[in-house]
């Protein structure tokens, strides 16, 4: 079936938090989400309800930057460094792993639901099983430092639709494509344009890679994040997309962007590879649709919020992002 | 770029290759053996040298550091940020979980947590930080440096007595080093495109008879120029051709390769270490004040990553620093104070950031006559206000002047007026000072 028009976007729903949210996991055809936010709980909530009420789950010790759903399984990860398992049936507690010597910056489940992935600025991607919380791989393709000697850090990472690639990528624009079975590197991207290092002015850096998403064949990588940056004191550098074949790492196709400042901090490609969309901000947000085989933008839609994280239905119908201080859904088709 | 001040100040607008090129290389040779290290350590100095042993490292952190990320964290709030705190070596003292090594050396610091300056904008608060109050329409105060240069320096003395760096070019020019009314001999000698000081060298092509000879003749010209003139100017550019001598000798202090490698390597390979640790060899030689400027810290846009990378930084080499002098017996004569122009808001902005701050923000001293350990004031549970002890700029400069045992009150004369150190009712922080 094909994915519907991004013309035919429109709002159609927002509720304000008191919290920044900085990831949404949505169970599977229902309208039930599960955030991780900013004061340290991840709550779970009924988009359907008449006043949206997140009710409060647990807590971590620091920012919740990563929710994921595998199966009946919610696992969140923080700044705190653990990964917390936990039975959203029984709505209990399964288990809390110290997974990180750093900061964890996202939490992905497999297609299948049978794994999980988190990673974090240890400049580690470890997948776990997601029913025993055992470690699978511990994968590492990315340099703990920048090229000036300062902490780099790990933000994006991907599953392709067949649950059979992985990709990460890091502060310096380096991505690495690995064989989830094998626990190995098959292929890199770089995309340096993505970070700036300013050595003159301020002595030190912005941006990095923010999003990944394999297209629905995984021929093709989409990388997100934010072009060149002038004064690195602000996010005033264009959102940016840009394209790869991962096999040979070629980039195929760049969106400089030409509307919206900021970071693409989430990207997902229509269920038919008809398109791709990129969400993200600065002082205020976007979402932004591109043809990347015509390698044209189609619709570039302000959001009242920087967005950190959205979940699209399966049939791209509905987008429900979250971010700073809100939440909000858009219909399409 | 040409370069055409060597101090930058008004006073002193001669171009430096000029002059320094004008100068004896037989004096020189002289002045060679009053720059090698451990001049600190030299037995035998009575206690009226005592005050002038007293030597200050100041990591200006340009751009305001965020005292939430550093050494005033408010975990669990909700201005808090991401980051936790952790223990210290002092008990019930935490800091910023991005200054584990400082954590285990906070028995040598003291936090002043109280400050609320007012102003929250770069360039003037830089000014006030820089000198411990606003200047007034009549009268240009000296900052820190050039006072300390005046208060510790040695007439004598054939190195620098006010260095500092600013290699970062974003906020150079709000917060240069300034003499104010004291005047071009106490302004600082600036380094901002290298750690090496610019045309410090005698040019090839001048041979050591010919510097000579023109150092003569200068000098000659210069008295009787001067002769029947009285002109502060005047005075402070002679002084400056005397001390030329001293700091072309002064050379090899500004080389870092003239470390052992260990050494290096123990400060690290970046160039706020680098220059934290030619900071350390000058004050060994006898320089009584150099300002170490680490731009840019104003992360108005993603705080927690620019904290992240630059926080480390600034706990490796501060460590570093402790650690090194005090290995050298130098950390009870050497003061290393950390401060910004402001800290940062505690409210996080949509870009995940935070704004220039003044009303409840942090500054550290360590060693030199303050009590390691201590914590100097209280903000609120979320850091929006001072609820204890409040420092001002002028109590925090009264309290340095102190613990270094320069009286705050000494007045210096404009004129026919008085000026003291600092304004008048400002008292030293009694509460950290050993």
């Amino acid at each position: 079936m094909p994915a519907p028009n991004p013309d035919t976007l429109k709002p159609a729903k927002d509720f304000s938090r008191s919290v920044i949210t900085f990831g949404i996991a949505r169970k599977a055809n229902t309208d039930n989400v599960f955030l991780g936010c900013s004061d340290f709980k991840v709550y779970s909530g009924d988009l359907s309800a008449a006043k949206f009420e997140p009710k409060e789950l647990y807590t971590h010790e620091s920012y919740v930057t990563g929710v994921a759903l595998a199966g009946t399984t919610l696992v969140s990860g923080g700044y705190d460094g653990k990964l917390i398992w936990w039975d959203t049936e029984a709505g209990k507690q399964i288990r809390t792993t110290d997974a990180h010597a750093k900061w964890i910056r996202k939490v992905i489940a497999s297609p299948d639901g049978r794994l999980i992935v988190s990673i974090a600025d240890d400049m580690a991607c470890k997948v776990w099983d997601a029913k025993t919380g055992k470690l699978v791989h511990d994968l590492r393709g990315h340099k703990e430092k920048t090229p000036n000697d300062f902490p780099s850090m790990l933000y994006a990472v991907t599953f392709s639709a067949d649950g059979n690639l992985l990709a990460t990528g890091d502060k310096v624009g380096h991505v690495v494509v690995w064989d989830v079975k094998e626990g190995k590197p098959l292929a890199t991207c770089e995309a340096p344009v993505m970070y700036t290092w300013d050595k003159q002015q301020r002595l030190h850096s912005i941006g990095g890679i923010r999003s990944l998403a394999f297209s629905p064949d995984g021929k093709q990588l989409a990388v997100g994040g934010m072009g060149k940056v002038g004064n690195i004191d602000h996010l005033e550098g264009k959102a940016r997309v840009e394209v790869f074949d991962w096999k040979t790492g070629k980039q195929l196709v760049e969106f400089p962007g030409d509307k919206f400042a900021g970071l693409v901090n989430k990207l997902a490609w229509a269920p038919d590879g008809s398109w791709l969309v990129g969400a993200g901000g600065a002082g205020e947000g976007f979402l932004v649709f591109f043809d990347v085989a015509a390698k044209k933008a189609l619709r570039q839609e302000k959001v009242m919020m920087h967005v950190h994280d959205f979940e699209m239905t399966a049939d791209a119908k509905e987008i429900v992002s979250v971010g700073h201080n809100r939440i909000t859904i858009h219909k399409l088709g | 770029m040409p370069r055409s001040s060597h101090c930058g100040s008004p006073e002193h607008s001669l171009n430096r290759r000029a002059f320094l090129g004008a100068t004896g290389a037989a004096s020189v040779s002289l002045a060679a053996d009053m720059t090698q290290l451990n001049a600190l350590a030299s037995p035998g100095v009575n206690d009226a040298l005592k005050k002038t042993q007293k030597r200050v490292i100041l990591l200006w952190l340009a751009g305001g550091a965020s005292q939430l990320e550093t050494f005033d964290p408010k975990p669990g709030a909700s201005t808090g940020g991401p980051f936790r705190a952790i223990k210290t070596d002092v008990p019930g003292v935490m800091i910023s979980e991005l200054m584990p090594k400082m954590a285990q050396r906070m028995k040598h610091t003291c936090i002043l947590r109280g400050l609320d300056t007012k102003n929250g904008d770069h360039g003037s608060a830089a000014i006030t930080m820089m000198r411990g109050r606003r200047n007034e329409a009549a009268v240009r105060y000296p900052d820190l440096g050039a006072v300390l240069a005046r208060e510790m320096g040695r007439a004598d003395s054939k190195v620098p007595d006010y260095v500092t760096f600013y290699t970062q070019t974003e906020g150079r020019s709000m917060a240069p080093g300034d003499a104010g009314f004291l005047g071009a001999r106490y302004a600082p000698m600036e380094l901002t495109n290298s750690n090496y000081p610019e045309f410090i060298k005698r040019l090839a092509d001048i041979s050591d008879l010919d510097h000579k000879e023109r150092s003569d003749l200068r000098e000659l010209l210069g008295k009787q120029f001067v002769a029947g003139r009285s002109s502060e100017t005047l005075s402070s550019q002679n002084e400056a051709y005397e001390r030329v001598r001293g700091i072309m000798a002064s050379e090899k202090l500004f080389d870092v390769t003239q470390e052992p490698q260990k050494v290096r390597d123990r400060y690290g390979p970046t160039q706020f270490a680098e220059q934290t640790l030619i900071a350390r060899r000058l004050v060994e030689a006898g320089v009584p004040f150099v300002r170490v400027g680490r731009a840019w810290w104003d992360s108005h846009g993603q705080n927690f990553e620019t904290h992240q990378e630059m926080v480390p930084e600034l706990d490796h080499v501060m460590a570093t620093l402790i650690d090194d002098l005090k290995d050298r017996g130098m950390l009870d004569d050497v003061m290393i104070v950390t401060l910004s122009e402001f800290g940062r808001t505690p409210s996080i902005n949509a870009s995940l950031g935070r704004d220039h701050f003044a009303s409840a923000w942090s500054s550290t001293i360590t060693g030199c006559g303050i009590k390691g350990g201590s914590v100097y004031g209280k903000t609120d549970d979320k850091g929006n206000k001072v609820v204890a002890e409040q420092v001002d700029a002028g109590s925090l400069f009264a309290t340095i002047y102190e613990a270094l045992g320069i009286n705050p009150e000494k007045n210096y004369y404009v004129g026919s007026r008085p000026v003291p150190l600092v304004n008048p009712g400002i008292q030293a922080i009694k509460q950290v000072l050993k």
